[in-house]
């Protein structure tokens, strides 16, 4: 009865001492965000808003488009708009080759992890390079994010020692304070920035009335790699253009202090065009599937996220599963919802890795209802074909128990000899309800008859 | 089709229900009855430091004092007379490399945050990331409550760039221990300025 993703968090659960980690990392994480909200009287007030904002702006999006490529063409940046993923990677290829490059820096971006970019752009003979300290790292280590703001969580710092090690960065062998290799990354990296002949961003905000691309990062690698490079290109999904700077105040106050518990991230950017002695700038606009997505009734609302990672800080599941367990890039309630947008067929495993408590949505700061369309995701399986055999037919039986109150008070007045049951044969594992833990014991006397024999 | 009407099309016909735009005219941001000192304190919790200059000090002298080892200070502004190196006149963006000290100038503060704005006065806005040390020269009249009174002011030259920065680069991705200095500047100082008349 294992989902692909109950398979897998089981295999993350071995190593018990890196999975209390986790689980504790994360929480801390969200204790600070609860700081910084409980820190604003408007905190609810900025979450209503910013809701609002998103649901008009996404119900509108062809306006704003529009009127953000105008704004940005206006600016002396070329628009371009791709379909899918294969469009974009193309139009990628195609400006870098036109601009002979050999190697581009890029700061971290889901939607060229969404789109296979970096695959894409190797397979031709470009070298990308990852600045984002956690990106870099995994990219090093030849491996995919696993949590969309703090990408190489699942790596401890004897990991990224070693990776360095290996990778040449560091050379100090056994030497793995964090601190001291966080410097050799940056001196390793700023190599990279001024070797590389174009710069990537992605953007967490395009406002349509001024053209603008906004970046916020901590690191200062967006604005790193578009300082030094000739050519910026900023890549950016649909659902990302918001009206204007009053919007953008509402959420810029928000992502941060959601994401990460920080007050505001060190740099907030914005970029209109390209500086005096670079080539024009670049605006990608991407679909895929965003387009669709708009016209699903119970699932539209999930474009209205920006991508601060709070949900799966306070998931408990992701926080005791990792972000590896789920098949889908993105993890966490809002990848679950994602997924099953992309190929739910491909996805449906991740929808059992939810207790509906709902956390998700509690601290959402555009009120993104997780939850609830996981729920609803779980009711259209059988639609999928992807329901469980095994679940199903519980389900009918259960049915059956509860609809008949005999044969429900029968079942509860016998219930109690399962105990003479030998426990082996109790408590093995073709029994699901004594995995992790025995079998309970059943009381000799059913609920019902207590409550009568009381009253 | 270009792939522009493609998308805008299918999204028309996939759209429902559409919801209007909410006033956000009431919106009660924070505000504090001593925002300079809400910002050096914010400025201190994200890692960087201020210090108020008394009207009359040389800041060149300040500068010097805290970086007395700094031996590249690069800066365009006419204030700075430590300067070695000039934004405007390097050749290349890269040879800003290996600066010690940048300075340059914000335009206003935010004491939610920290943050101040500052839009791109020079030809290579590298300084203000490349340098390992960064120094902020900002009135201390300026400084407004939070980022709703700040979007209201931001302005943009024909640079068309422009950024908030709260505090020096730092980083958290290696095992969720803070470092600062990860890509850009490692220490963020700002001198506040008493530029009354």
């Amino acid at each position: 009865m294992s989902t692909q993703h109950s398979k897998a968090a089981k295999a993350f659960l071995k190593n018990q001492t890196y999975a209390h980690w986790h689980d504790a990392t994360f929480w801390a994480v969200r204790t600070k965000r609860d700081n910084m909200a409980y820190g604003l009287d408007e905190w609810e007030q900025l979450r209503e808003k910013a809701s609002q904002i998103k649901r008009h702006t996404i119900t509108h999006l062809d306006k704003y488009l529009d009127q953000f490529a105008t704004a940005a063409e206006r600016n002396g940046c070329e628009v371009h708009w791709a379909k899918d993923a294969k469009e974009f990677n193309e139009i990628v290829y195609g400006i870098l080759k036109n601009h002979n490059v050999k190697k581009m820096v890029k700061s971290k971006s889901m939607l060229t992890e969404e789109c296979g970019m970096n695959p894409y752009l190797e397979a031709k003979g470009i070298e990308v390079v990852e600045t984002d300290l956690g990106e870099r790292i995994i990219q090093l280590k030849g491996q995919a994010p696993s949590h969309i703001v703090m990408p190489a969580i699942h790596l401890s710092h004897d990991d990224v020692g070693e990776l360095f090690e290996e990778k040449g960065i560091s050379n100090e062998k056994g030497n793995h304070d964090p601190t001291y290799l966080t410097y050799r990354a940056r001196l390793s990296l700023r190599n990279e920035f001024l070797t590389a002949d174009a710069g990537m961003t992605g953007g967490n905000f395009g406002i349509a009335e001024t053209g603008d691309i906004v970046v916020c990062t901590n690191e200062g690698n967006a604005d790193m790699s578009t300082s030094c490079p000739k050519l910026h290109i900023a890549a950016i999904g649909l659902e990302k253009i918001i009206p204007n700077y009053d919007c953008l105040a509402v959420f810029q106050r928000m992502l941060c202090r959601a994401g990460t518990g920080q007050p505001t991230t060190t740099y907030t950017s914005h970029f209109r065009k390209a500086r005096p002695t670079a080539d024009h700038m670049h605006i990608i606009l991407v679909d895929n599937g965003r387009s669709e997505w708009i016209g699903n009734p119970q699932h539209w609302e999930v474009l209205k996220c920006i991508r601060c990672g709070s949900c799966m800080n306070t998931c408990p599941v992701y926080r005791r599963s990792g972000g590896y367990s789920y098949s889908y890039f993105i993890p966490g309630p809002i990848g679950i919802n994602l997924g099953m947008l992309r190929n739910p067929q491909q996805h449906s495993g991740n929808v059992s890795a939810c207790t509906l408590c709902l956390s998700c949505q509690t601290v959402c700061p555009v009120k993104l209802n997780l939850g609830d369309q996981i729920y609803q995701w779980r009711q259209q399986l059988d639609d999928f074909g992807t329901a469980n055999p095994q679940k199903k037919l519980m389900c009918k039986a259960m049915s059956m128990v509860y609809g008949s109150p005999g044969i429900y008070n029968l079942g509860t007045s016998l219930a109690h000899w399962a105990n003479y049951i030998p426990s082996p044969l109790m408590n093995c594992s073709l029994n699901p309800w004594a995995e992790g833990h025995n079998m309970m014991e059943f009381p000799k006397k059913p609920f019902h008859k207590m409550i009568k024999d009381y009253e | 089709m270009s792939s522009k009407e493609d998308i805008l099309k299918r999204y028309r016909a996939n759209v429902k229900e559409q919801f209007d735009m909410p006033d956000l005219s009431d919106i009660a941001g924070v505000t504090y009855p001593d925002p300079l000192l809400q910002f050096i304190n914010m400025t201190k919790s994200v890692g960087g430091n201020a210090i108020e200059v008394a009207k009359g000090r040389d800041i060149n002298e300040i500068i010097r004092e805290l970086y007395p080892e700094a031996k590249e200070i690069a800066s365009n502004l006419s204030e700075v007379t430590i300067a070695t190196r000039n934004p405007d006149n390097v050749s290349q963006a890269s040879d800003l490399n290996g600066t010690d000290v940048g300075i340059i100038r914000g335009t206003f503060g935010v004491a939610e945050n920290a943050c101040i704005w500052i839009p791109q006065t020079m030809k290579e806005k590298a300084v203000m990331f490349i340098s390992e040390n960064l120094v902020i020269l900002l009135s201390k009249s300026q400084i407004v409550n939070n980022m709703h009174e700040a979007y209201k002011r931001i302005e943009f030259n024909d640079y068309g760039y422009g950024t908030f920065i709260s505090g020096p680069s730092k980083t958290a991705d290696i095992a969720q221990v803070l470092v600062m200095g990860a890509q850009a500047a490692r220490s963020a100082t700002v001198l506040l300025l008493d530029e009354s008349d």
